[in-house]
């Protein structure tokens, strides 16, 4: 156990926590917008991300494509996937008690790892694109990690300014506060839901596109990213948006001051300290309840 | 009542069989129906918090790793006997159950479910931190001992103590209120009955089965390591087991471990690569087209009673 904090370490984990936390916040936004708007947890959201990530590495590996000009693709790609997957199964839960969509997107989830195993093998891949860190007096800067960060503050801005302004983004708010006055107001709610779901695979999509940047990519990958967004969520508040950016921030600079006085063993179940900790104190999350 | 009294006739002719199986079947066959058990009481665990209250555990291998290390360590550290270990590995599944039960199930929704599924990477991180109890990567390996028909019989037990006590839950009036919690848990806490309370204690009892068990498959295996006792896997594969066979009800474990058992000896252990993309089309399936599963259907074509 390290005890001696320096103030240089502690910028360094500021630093690293908000780069993560970026990215936790864009991720978990996806899951807290079907959430929000179906009442559904989409337990297939980190093997989406995983998708996403697989089709940089195979635009990069291939066809020689810049990991980042990629983005746009893997979004398309499993905004298109996961408009697919809730045209064909996931509506059919969105009424019934929470135990079927729980388990519905679990059985997605696991045949979609499987079948990236059968295409991809379980071999690690890595993009080597960008490596080594940009130097800001003691602190550390990973360039993979901080042109995610930008990449990942973007996306959520505008997907922010979409939700806001549009008036698909308005109607998407509207569904989400309620189905049936939404629905007399005349917005079409199959389709918000389709939009939603493609919109939240494709948060999770630039995700998996960032993260094959930073570390090597495998299709077990994603599993625990649908935990980690959860935890933003409840953190953050469910069915309250912007108390995704909060919940994201935390995680993200409260794994990174953990990884400082624990082993890695160890910090890689702080999260779930954390959200045992959250439920038993603060279950409406830091921010309170749905506020959209 | 004629008709009760030929089931149960019936069910005392099988367990008679079963018990004197080891007598004339091979090693090999024994062997079979030791894993059978061991998934009808992995399933049957599963179908007493899920399939009775409605809050799905994606982590129960979670218990089954807990028992499996428990009576490992008892085994090597302290000498204890195997029956002994195995029990205390029930003791500690209740006791992580507690741990996890009182934050998450205090909660409608779906916390409890994917704290379930966030459990096993924490446990898979505890395992390797505290190496020097429980050899972290390396694994334990236990003292070599030919119990397997001891170990067949109290597998057997096992399997047979989940389904009587799903039967007596079921039929009791606690059953009754699971049930009303799974149906309207806001209409069950306006009837005055106390959702956390129940939703814990059936939490607690879908553990120690699945924590025994998992102490049997260690003491059987001989070598326990955090990838053998935690896989995924084993957790899918009841889930599956119950939901096909139907879960809420006391058969509908046991008939879906029987079925999916046979047929994954005959025909996925050729296409094991294929394993988990079957489980995921199967869970899908059944959620969409039979949520009742294949008890649920026989029991709509013969007018059965639908809980047993």
């Amino acid at each position: 156990v390290n005890v001696v904090v320096t103030p240089a370490m502690l910028g360094q984990v500021v630093v690293s926590g908000i780069l993560a936390g970026a990215l936790y916040a864009m991720v978990a936004l996806g899951l807290a917008l079907i959430f929000g708007v179906m009442r559904v947890i989409n337990v297939a959201h980190g093997p989406l991300l995983m998708l996403g990530a697989y089709t940089t590495y195979f635009l990069w590996a291939h066809a020689g494509l810049n990991p980042y000009l990629s983005i746009p693709v893997s979004m398309a790609v499993l905004f298109a996937l996961g408009m697919v997957l809730q045209r064909a199964l996931v509506f059919r839960v969105i009424d019934a008690p929470e135990l079927s969509s729980l388990l519905l997107t679990f059985g997605i989830s696991i045949a979609l790892v499987n079948l990236a195993q059968l295409a991809f093998t379980s071999d690690l891949r890595a993009i080597e694109f960008i490596t080594g860190s940009w130097g800001m007096g003691p602190i550390a800067l990973s360039k993979s990690r901080a042109i995610a960060c930008v990449f990942a503050a973007s996306i959520t801005a505008l997907a922010f300014l979409f939700l806001q302004k549009t008036r698909l983004g308005k109607a998407i708010r509207a569904t989400s506060q309620s189905r049936e006055v939404a629905m007399v107001c005349g917005i079409d709610v199959q389709r918000i839901h389709l939009i939603t779901f493609g919109l939240a695979s494709a948060l999770a999509a630039a995700g998996g596109s960032l993260i094959a940047v930073m570390v090597a990519i495998q299709p077990e990958m994603g599993q625990i990213w649908t935990f980690k967004s959860f935890l933003v969520i409840v953190l953050g508040g469910a069915g309250n948006y912007p108390g995704a950016l909060l919940g994201g921030m935390l995680l993200g600079l409260i794994e990174q001051l953990a990884s400082l006085v624990l082993t890695t063993q160890l910090s890689e179940a702080v999260a779930y300290v954390l959200l045992v900790l959250v439920l038993l104190v603060r279950p409406t999350g830091l921010l309170g309840g749905r506020q959209t | 009542v004629t008709g009760q009294r030929a089931t149960l006739l019936g069910l005392v002719v099988l367990l008679g069989a079963l018990a004197a199986y080891p007598l004339w079947g091979s090693g090999y066959g024994v062997r079979s129906m030791l894993q059978l058990f061991m998934w009808i009481a992995l399933a049957g665990s599963w179908n007493i918090i899920s399939g009775l209250t409605g809050y799905v555990s994606f982590g129960h291998v979670a218990f089954f790793g807990a028992g499996a290390y428990t009576t490992a360590i008892l085994i090597v550290k302290a000498s204890w006997s195997w029956p002994a270990a195995a029990l205390a590995g029930g003791v500690v599944a209740v006791l992580l159950a507690v741990v996890i039960g009182y934050p998450c199930l205090r909660l409608k929704g779906p916390y409890f479910a994917i704290a379930m599924l966030g459990l096993n990477e924490v446990l898979r991180a505890l395992v390797s931190y505290f190496e020097g109890l429980t050899g972290g990567g390396l694994g334990l390996s236990l003292p070599t001992l030919d119990a397997t028909f001891d170990i067949y019989y109290a597998m057997g037990l096992i399997a047979v103590a989940v389904t009587a006590l799903t039967y007596a839950i079921v039929t009791s009036r606690f059953g009754l209120r699971l049930m009303t919690i799974r149906e309207d848990e806001v209409a069950a806490e306006a009837m005055g009955i106390d959702t956390f309370r129940h939703k814990l204690y059936a939490f607690l009892l879908s553990a120690v089965g699945a924590g025994i068990v998992g102490g049997l498959a260690a003491r059987d295996q001989g070598y326990i390591e955090p990838i053998s006792v935690f896989p995924l896997l084993t957790t899918i594969t009841m889930i599956v087991m119950a939901l096909f066979g139907g879960k809420g009800t006391v058969w509908g474990p046991v008939l879906g471990a029987a079925v999916l058992f046979v047929f994954q000896e005959v025909v996925w252990a050729r296409f094991i690569y294929l394993h988990q993309l079957f489980f995921g089309a199967i869970i899908v399936a059944v959620v969409l087209l039979m949520p009742r599963g294949v008890l649920g259907l026989l029991q709509m074509k013969y007018r059965l009673p639908r809980t047993i």
